[in-house]
């Protein structure tokens, strides 16, 4: 849910509208509908009626990237914004005010007395809920 | 009929890949038989439909829906889109946030806290402080965080932390397990006893066979056992006879201790000491674990059955204190480091975008900033916004900031003015002829159009092996 960069394209909804199949005449036609009309994406006949050729995003940006762009030119992921370039500000892993003091045991960031002492008893899932939260987790287990 | 006969708008992504325009504008022109089509984004209809001044007019757009937020120059009614700059947070991540944060709080109540009830709690009970780390300090004193904690209740539900069952239903189960493993121990013996006698029986067999004195049949059926030698087997014979005894006799005792379990209406420790090395190590293993089942059983059994509970308010377990969640949720647009993104919040964008343009028409900008989508209807947003330009602008330059009118419905209010502006004029609009002669992914450009980059793409061909062999290689 949160990978970031995977802005819904309001054009994705026709995943499901060619799926409705203007192939089989079995169903009413829709008359709103040409019915003889069989989408590009439509795999060959090796792949059969159910496999439709969709790409994904990732797909699609990738296969945008290899186009011959010039150097100004705007396109889906040359509007990404810029990475910060002020440091965070670090803030309790528990109430959200500002921290001054991270648990050298767990890695989470505190801010009064009390919530050290919570810090200390909470299970080890949630603490990794917590960093994982914040995407603190460490890749060495 | 087969064909939808009027004309249609329809909003896009700001700087819409190419191929997803060619795929929708083959679906509308082909599949629906459109006879015209018109995209555009929704930020700028929302902004076209909000103009206070005369029509062309530049500002910034801060646009920020549930998906992400986009911050785009307008300058002289057309959208300057080298310069826009996307963050990839939105109402969805905030919501997301939220959930998670609740969900560690009260890991109980896992379940409860659902993605609804979190976009519920984030319309009605969530704002944005003006200055976060003043806010956050007022929160730090209980009088304050009294006031101003709101309670969710949740539904009633019978389910308590870690307990699912009460005790009787927990004896239930142990008593349950405690037959069944009974039961395997049984027919595992009795199994065993019938291998170990037909095993005897053959020995036996192959010992008679020496005393009969066919020799050459005896150390045949040696060879065939893997012995070597008379005594072998007799030493094999006794040790047998031996186990095959045992086995009768725990059989038996199994039994008696059955009949006595089913008496007693409490679970005694059943005869279960270790059986032989033949024994698997499952049944030890689940022996292990009712020993520490049982050793907290006996004292239990010593109190009365009727348990007495601690004062336990029901009420206040199915409730949720909001304090500081209320403004760190939608706070991730400003601050994207608070989830771990490190993408640079709303304030620095706008910073970044407008310090690429000369100062004339950064203070051009400035004096139309403009706030619209679904996800900028936090109270307190608007004078947020402000406070972040009064930082970032020269000492006593003006800025001006407006709220769209309905942040939510203005866009599609837009496109329906645009519409019906534009509605017998030729541009803006692509035809059914321009699309068959220039493809599926061209645009024209309008007022609240993308800006179009003439790139052809290779048109996928339906049902044709060999056309789709580039393409499949595309998506491979």
């Amino acid at each position: 849910q949160s990978a970031g960069g995977e802005a819904v394209n309001e054009n994705k909804f026709l995943n499901t509208d060619s799926s409705t199949g203007s192939v089989e005449t079995t169903i009413k036609p829709l008359p709103f509908k040409d019915p003889n009309f069989i989408h590009s994406g439509i795999g060959g006949a090796a792949a059969g009626k159910k496999n439709r050729t969709w790409k994904n995003l990732k797909q699609i940006l990738a296969s945008e990237r290899a186009l011959p762009w010039q150097l100004n030119d705007p396109s889906y992921f040359n509007i990404d914004a810029p990475p910060s370039f002020k440091p965070a500000k670090k803030y309790s892993d528990i109430s959200g005010l500002p921290a001054n003091y991270t648990d050298p045991q767990s890695k989470l960031r505190f801010s009064t007395i009390e919530e050290f002492a919570y810090i200390r008893m909470l299970p080890s899932d949630v603490v990794t809920g917590y960093l994982a939260l914040r995407k603190a987790t460490s890749i060495v287990a | 009929q087969g064909c939808v006969d009027h004309p249609i708008v329809l909003t896009e992504a700001v700087c819409n890949p190419l191929y997803s325009r060619q795929m929708m504008s083959e679906l509308l022109f082909e599949c629906y038989q459109v006879p015209k089509v018109s995209y555009g984004v929704d930020s700028l209809y929302s902004f076209y439909h909000n103009k206070r001044q005369s029509w062309p007019c530049s500002g910034l757009v801060i646009s920020s829906g549930y998906q992400c937020t986009h911050i785009l120059p307008v300058l002289e009614g057309r959208l300057d889109a080298k310069n826009c700059k996307r963050i990839n947070l939105g109402g969805c991540q905030a919501a997301v946030y939220l959930q998670r944060l609740l969900q560690l709080k009260y890991p109980g109540h896992f379940a409860a806290i659902t993605l609804s009830r979190m976009e519920e709690i984030l319309h009605e009970h969530s704002y944005i402080a003006e200055d976060y780390i003043e806010e956050l300090q007022k929160w730090r004193s209980p009088e304050y965080y009294e006031n101003n904690m709101h309670k969710m209740q949740l539904p009633f539900s019978n389910k308590l932390l870690g307990s699912t069952l009460t005790s009787e239903e927990k004896q239930e189960r142990r008593q349950q397990q405690l037959r069944r493993l009974q039961e395997l121990n049984a027919r595992r013996r009795e199994e065993k006893l019938q291998l170990d006698q037909e095993r005897l029986d053959r020995l036996l067999y192959v010992q008679e066979l020496l005393e009969d004195g066919q020799m050459d049949q005896f150390h045949k059926a040696l060879v065939e056992l893997n012995m070597d030698s008379a005594e072998e087997l007799q030493s094999y014979i006794n040790k047998l006879s031996l186990s095959v005894e045992q086995t009768k006799q725990k059989i038996l005792q199994a039994e008696v201790n059955i009949e006595v379990d089913v008496v007693d209406s409490k679970p005694e420790t059943p005869d279960l000491d270790p059986l032989g090395s033949e024994q698997s190590l499952e049944d030890v293993e689940s022996i292990n674990e009712f020993e520490p089942l049982f050793a907290e059983e006996q004292p239990e059994v010593e109190k009365p059955v009727a348990a007495v509970q601690p004062v336990f308010n029901l009420a206040e377990y199915h409730q949720l204190f909001l304090g500081t969640e209320r403004i760190r949720a939608p706070e991730i647009v400003f601050q994207p480091s608070l989830i771990g993104e490190d993408q640079a919040g709303i304030a620095e964008t706008m910073q970044y975008v407008l310090e690429r343009y000369p100062k004339e028409q950064q203070a051009l900008l400035v004096q139309n900033v403009f706030l619209t989508g679904g996800n900028m209807m936090y109270p307190g947003l608007k004078a947020r916004v402000q406070k972040e330009l009064l930082e970032m602008r020269p000492f006593q330059s003006s800025f001006q900031v407006h709220l769209a009118s309905s942040p939510v419905l203005d866009s599609w209010y837009g496109a329906r003015d645009w519409a019906v502006e534009y509605m017998t004029r030729e541009e803006g609009w692509i035809t059914r002829k321009d699309y068959e002669e220039k493809g599926g992914e061209y645009l024209k450009e309008h007022c609240a159009s993308n800006v179009y980059v003439p790139i052809r793409l290779p048109k996928q061909a339906p049902r044709a092996t060999e056309v789709l062999a580039p393409s499949k290689s595309l998506t491979s």
